[in-house]
């Protein structure tokens, strides 16, 4: 019986073991209990991390709470209640609705792509090829290499005049020459703006999804495929029957993950185009930046870096917490 | 007989103190100034003094003004240090420290004026302001738009960045075309000259340049962007329907699609690459092709800033102020060093080889250092009498800080270029404007 | 080899090589879209200036001599050696806090079944939806209370916010496949919560541990944000902060040095990488795929 096919409540099985322990009560009272250390010991580890996101995270979400409802500015950080006045603003803007229709397309399109590549990328990674050392170390390069300077190389290559895609496809006649209306200029069409960004994203960020996916299939433990070669399964069927369900908590962690770093990314979009042209690849930690950093206007600002919050906030808890109760 | 800079820079610290209370001037070798010079302001002995400012265009400007710092630390007996970031990233660091409450005691901002956000927070410099006033000749007129909130100075500007015409000469000689000194001029010769393959091109995106080119073509056509309380939005006027008119036509009969996707440095790009018939932008552009593209550089000049249809000629330029943060620990020492910055302005002016343009009248006199000298760089001299601030007529305020910050202005004038109709553009551009100095006012 | 041999695979070593053509077909797109920027960056890095702005010169190799200037600037002119040194630096001490806290934070998420355990977990995950734009704020006082503005320790304490929350829950998703019998047995066999979690557990999740390593160290090397808004001094700024901010000069961009200097950072990571990634790979006897 793997687990796998096991369907009972995992704690079940452990508390019947631990239970047969406590059976013999140690002197100490509760203090002394296999309960009692492992809360401790539990508790203990949990700590560290606790401490450390509480501190330096939620204690400054809370702050930047309080400035989406307060009009501080960068200059004036005790400032006046203003209720939803920031996000009333927000709302009001042009630009607002224009960057969060963005940020959405952005994020779709982006995932769409990712999972794909991701996943082909991974399996192709599964099988056993000479050369494979060599292919593993090229493929992550765009994940290592830093942001701002992989995205400033991008910069160049989809430059008006000196685009090293340009110079290729007008060459092979994919497109027109310099100077038509056949040579698609990336960053300043609208139609191509995002799209270009959009592929950025995904460059740089698809070796991760093939690595956690490759992280996570390589966990199955031999002994569940053998037993599903065993049973008979093709090696498609054990995939989707058998190494899928068990490597889904890390696959959505991976996924919510990379959901949080793509909506919330702005070096993209801030080195290729500033939002440009026109507001066609304008998103909302874009927009959230000009208004509240560089104009200074920190209530706005944080309204709208936070727009996304309430939406998104309760979408990952219910997911998580369904994450949670796929135990086997 | 006037004391050399070497003289000046060696004087000049406790000269102030000296000049407030006697009211001498410069005059050298007088009894005063060798007993002002003979007291070392003590406060400042043994402090430390950070300074943070931009990486300027031209590395050897860094090069001499970190040294200059360091030598000027050294005779006053000031732990001087210079950190240098990129302009645009400047707010947010300035955002940190204040969050912080500590950090550099002397800032720079340029592009992003902040002095009106946080001038509660910086120390009032309206003294040496002053001082350094009397002692060079007065300020240019448009000096005190980015630094003064309520009467009071709080920041000192250094010198401003303008964008003239950079043009190519043989081009338009070969194609019998006048000099660009009008916008109409510029306009026929960009028709003319795209048909041969070189058109020209001014940013509809969004960066700096965007902000400031399309602003110098809107003022000179004799728009403006508010009034000159600079509360009330005025881009509904008769004249930006003009230079709008213009602008398309302009893009469509001279430009291509590219500019679409430009940023600051893509005009610098086009004119090197031999292209670009004509560009609006620093000198920096014109100044690179000399290791890039030499038959560039020897055909391009550099032009006046274009008139528009009623002669009027405004540049609107990029200005750069130091400020110091109230919570410096050293604010002596930081407003010591200020003024011997500014009694050096000529130096530094030669250092940057001609970009900073200056702000204080006795260093905009003709000849000006370098500009003077050098045949194709002369024009230049003539603009410290037009230049012009965001704002204009109208302080810079943070209002204006936050439009251009959002780009409205370029993206009026790209979705006219792009197909909109003038009076939709309008309509949206005013609301935007509207907008965001609605909210600045409730706030 | 004709083709037929292709279509219809007979011997063992025919179908190797059909499975090796197949497999390259499909591994080699990849590798194109993965590698072809580097290499463009690799070339850019050595081509001189004149080279680089004329429409008409091939980009993919040199139409002047290569030269090595750019490379002489970054190292002469900037602080890139010093760069390079924090870059690590940086990204081995967070490593290490992310290791020593999300590893056991995970643990005990994962298999202690900790009443408010769920909660926290999602709690400490939800911390991703703060944004640093608004968040290096309230950060840079923490910073400066500490002292250590302008040193690149400040960017020690702070990025482990964003490495330990995903850290945390990847190990969370690995300790969850380590059988629950195998725990069950060390304790029973007399080792104690900390035993088993020690001996039994963390050995058999080295490929989860490894991974959560490398995905810190990388993060770390991402920021840009915080480096900027913390860290001041020209050596003490890591790379991905020092290059853009000092090779980007107003309006003129030195596109040699920065590409120069991504590469001469990015490789040796991508190497280290793959080293980690060679280490799990090890552990797995045989892998799923055969």
């Amino acid at each position: 019986m793997t687990p796998s096919a096991q369907a009972g409540d995992p704690g079940a099985k452990s508390a019947r073991v631990a239970v047969s322990l406590e059976a013999v009560p140690r002197a100490g009272g509760w203090f002394r209990t296999q309960s009692a250390r492992r809360l401790g010991f539990g508790y203990a580890l949990l700590a560290p991390a606790a401490l450390y996101v509480s501190l330096l995270v939620a204690v400054p979400f809370l702050f930047s709470l309080y400035l989406a409802v307060s009009d501080a500015n960068v200059g004036e950080q005790v400032a006046g209640f203003v209720g939803l006045e920031n996000f009333k603003a927000a709302l009001e803007m042009d630009t607002f609705w224009i960057a969060l229709r963005n940020s959405v397309v952005f994020f779709v399109v982006a995932a769409i792509l990712k999972s794909i590549l991701g996943t082909s990328l991974a399996f192709l990674l599964l099988q056993n090829f000479r050369g494979k050392k060599l292919v593993r170390a090229l493929v992550v390069i765009p994940f290592t290499l830093p942001v701002a300077i992989s995205v400033l190389g991008w910069k160049w290559m989809y430059d008006s005049q000196f685009s090293v895609f340009n110079w290729v496809l007008s060459r092979v006649g994919l497109i027109g020459q310099y100077g038509t209306d056949a040579w698609p200029v990336w960053l300043g069409d609208p139609r191509l703006a995002l799209l270009a960004c959009i592929l950025v994203n995904v460059w740089r960020t698809f070796p991760f999804s093939a690595i956690v996916l490759l992280a996570g299939f390589t966990s199955v433990p031999n002994e569940v495929l053998d037993a599903a070669k065993v049973d008979g399964c093709t090696f498609f069927q054990s995939f989707r029957n058998v190494v899928v369900p068990m490597i889904f908590p890390i696959l959505m962690v991976g996924f919510l993950f990379d959901t949080v770093f793509t909506l919330s990314d702005l070096s993209v979009v801030y080195i290729l185009t500033q939002g440009g042209p026109g507001n066609a690849t304008q998103i909302l930690p874009v927009l959230a930046y000009q208004v509240g950093i560089q104009a200074g206007n920190l209530g706005r600002g944080a309204a709208v870096a936070l727009f996304l919050v309430p939406l998104l906030a309760p979408a990952m808890f219910i997911f998580l917490r369904n994450l949670k109760r796929r135990e086997y | 007989m006037t004391p050399s800079a070497h003289d000046r820079a060696r004087f000049s610290v406790t000269r102030r103190q000296f000049v407030r209370t006697t009211g001498l001037g410069l005059a050298g070798g007088s009894l005063a100034t060798m007993l002002a010079a003979r007291q070392a302001p003590a406060q400042i002995k043994g402090s430390n003094l950070r300074i943070l400012t931009w990486s300027h265009f031209i590395p050897a400007y860094d090069t001499w003004f970190d040294k200059f710092a360091a030598d000027w630390g050294e005779k006053n007996g000031v732990k001087v240090r210079v950190d240098h970031i990129p302009h645009l990233e400047i707010p947010a660091r300035m955002a940190a420290e204040f969050a912080a409450g500590a950090g550099h005691d002397l800032i720079f901002n340029g592009a992003t004026i902040l002095t009106r956000i946080y001038f509660k927070n910086l120390v009032d410099l309206t003294d040496i302001y002053e001082q350094l006033g009397k002692k060079h000749g007065g300020w240019i007129p448009a000096a005190k738009s980015p630094i003064e909130v309520e009467g009071r100075i709080y920041a000192i500007p250094l010198y401003y960045i303008l964008l003239p015409m950079l043009w190519r000469k043989d081009l338009f000689d070969q194609a019998g075309l006048k000099p660009p000194d009008t916008w109409e001029a510029a306009r026929v010769a960009a028709r003319t000259l795209k048909a041969k393959g070189h058109p020209t091109g001014i940013q509809l995106s969004h960066c700096n340049d965007a902000n400031l080119n399309w602003r110098s073509l809107l003022f000179s056509f004799g728009g403006s962007e508010t009034d000159a309380s600079g509360e009330n939005p005025t881009i509904d006027s008769k004249e930006m329907r003009e230079a709008l008119k213009f602008a398309k036509a302009l893009f469509d009969e001279g430009m291509t699609p590219e500019v679409f996707s430009w940023d600051d440095a893509s005009d610098n790009r086009y004119l090197a690459s031999g292209i670009a018939c004509w560009i609006h932008d620093a000198i920096s552009a014109y100044r690179t092709t000399e290791s890039t593209n030499p038959s560039v550089f020897k055909n391009a000049y550099v032009g006046m800033e274009p008139a528009g249809p009623g002669g009027k000629r405004v540049s609107v330029a990029a200005p750069n102020v130091f400020m110091a943060w109230k919570f410096s620990k050293n604010q002596a020492a930081a407003k010591e060093f200020l003024v011997h910055l500014m009694d050096n302005d000529k130096q530094g002016m030669i250092e940057s080889t001609g970009y900073n343009m200056p702000f204080l009248n006795d260093t905009a006199q003709k000849p000006m250092p370098v500009l003077g000298t050098d045949p194709k760089l002369q024009v230049l001299q003539d603009f410290p009498k037009i230049v012009a601030f965001f704002g204009h007529p109208g302080p810079y305020t943070t209002q204006i800080q936050e439009v251009a910050n959002l780009y409205v202005l370029p993206d009026i004038f790209t979705r006219v270029a792009r197909g909109q109709s003038v009076e939709d553009t309008i309509k949206w551009g005013l609301g935007e404007y509207q907008r965001i100095f609605a909210k600045h006012k409730r706030a | 080899m004709s083709t037929s041999i292709l279509a219809r695979p007979r011997t063992a070593r025919q179908k190797e090589w059909r499975r090796h053509v197949l497999i390259y077909l499909g591994v080699i797109p990849f590798v194109v879209i993965a590698v072809f920027p580097i290499y463009w960056m690799a070339i850019t890095a050595f081509k001189q200036d004149p080279d680089l702005y004329r429409m008409d010169n091939i980009p993919f190799w040199f139409n002047l001599a290569p030269t090595m200037e750019h490379f002489k600037t970054l190292f002469y002119q900037t602080n890139y050696g010093a760069w390079i040194i924090n870059t690590m630096t940086i990204s081995a001490w967070v490593a290490v806090i992310t290791l020593l806290t999300a590893v056991p934070a995970g643990y005990a998420l994962a298999r202690l079944r900790l009443p408010g355990a769920e909660n926290t977990g999602i709690g400490i995950f939800m911390s991703y939806l703060v944004p640093p734009i608004i968040l290096f704020i309230p950060l840079s006082r923490v910073v400066a209370s500490l002292g250590l503005q302008d040193s690149w320790w400040a960017l020690v304490v702070v990025y482990p916010t964003f490495t330990i929350p995903f850290c945390t829950w990847l190990m969370m998703g690995f300790f969850k496949t380590v059988p629950m019998e195998m725990e069950e047995a060390a304790r029973v066999d007399g080792c104690g919560f900390l035993g088993a979690f020690l001996r039994v557990v963390l050995p058999v999740s080295v490929p989860g541990v490894l991974t959560a390593v490398i995905f810190a160290f990388t993060l770390s090397m991402q920021d840009f944000l915080y480096g900027l808004a913390f860290v001041a001094p020209g050596d003490q700024k890591p790379v991905p902060v020092g290059v853009p901010t000092e090779l980007i000069r107003g309006d003129v961009y030195y596109w040699g040095s920065l590409m120069g200097a991504a590469l001469l950072v990015g490789l040796p990571v991508a190497i280290l990488y793959n080293f980690f990634l060679d280490r799990f790979i090890q552990g797995i006897t045989g892998g799923v795929g055969k």
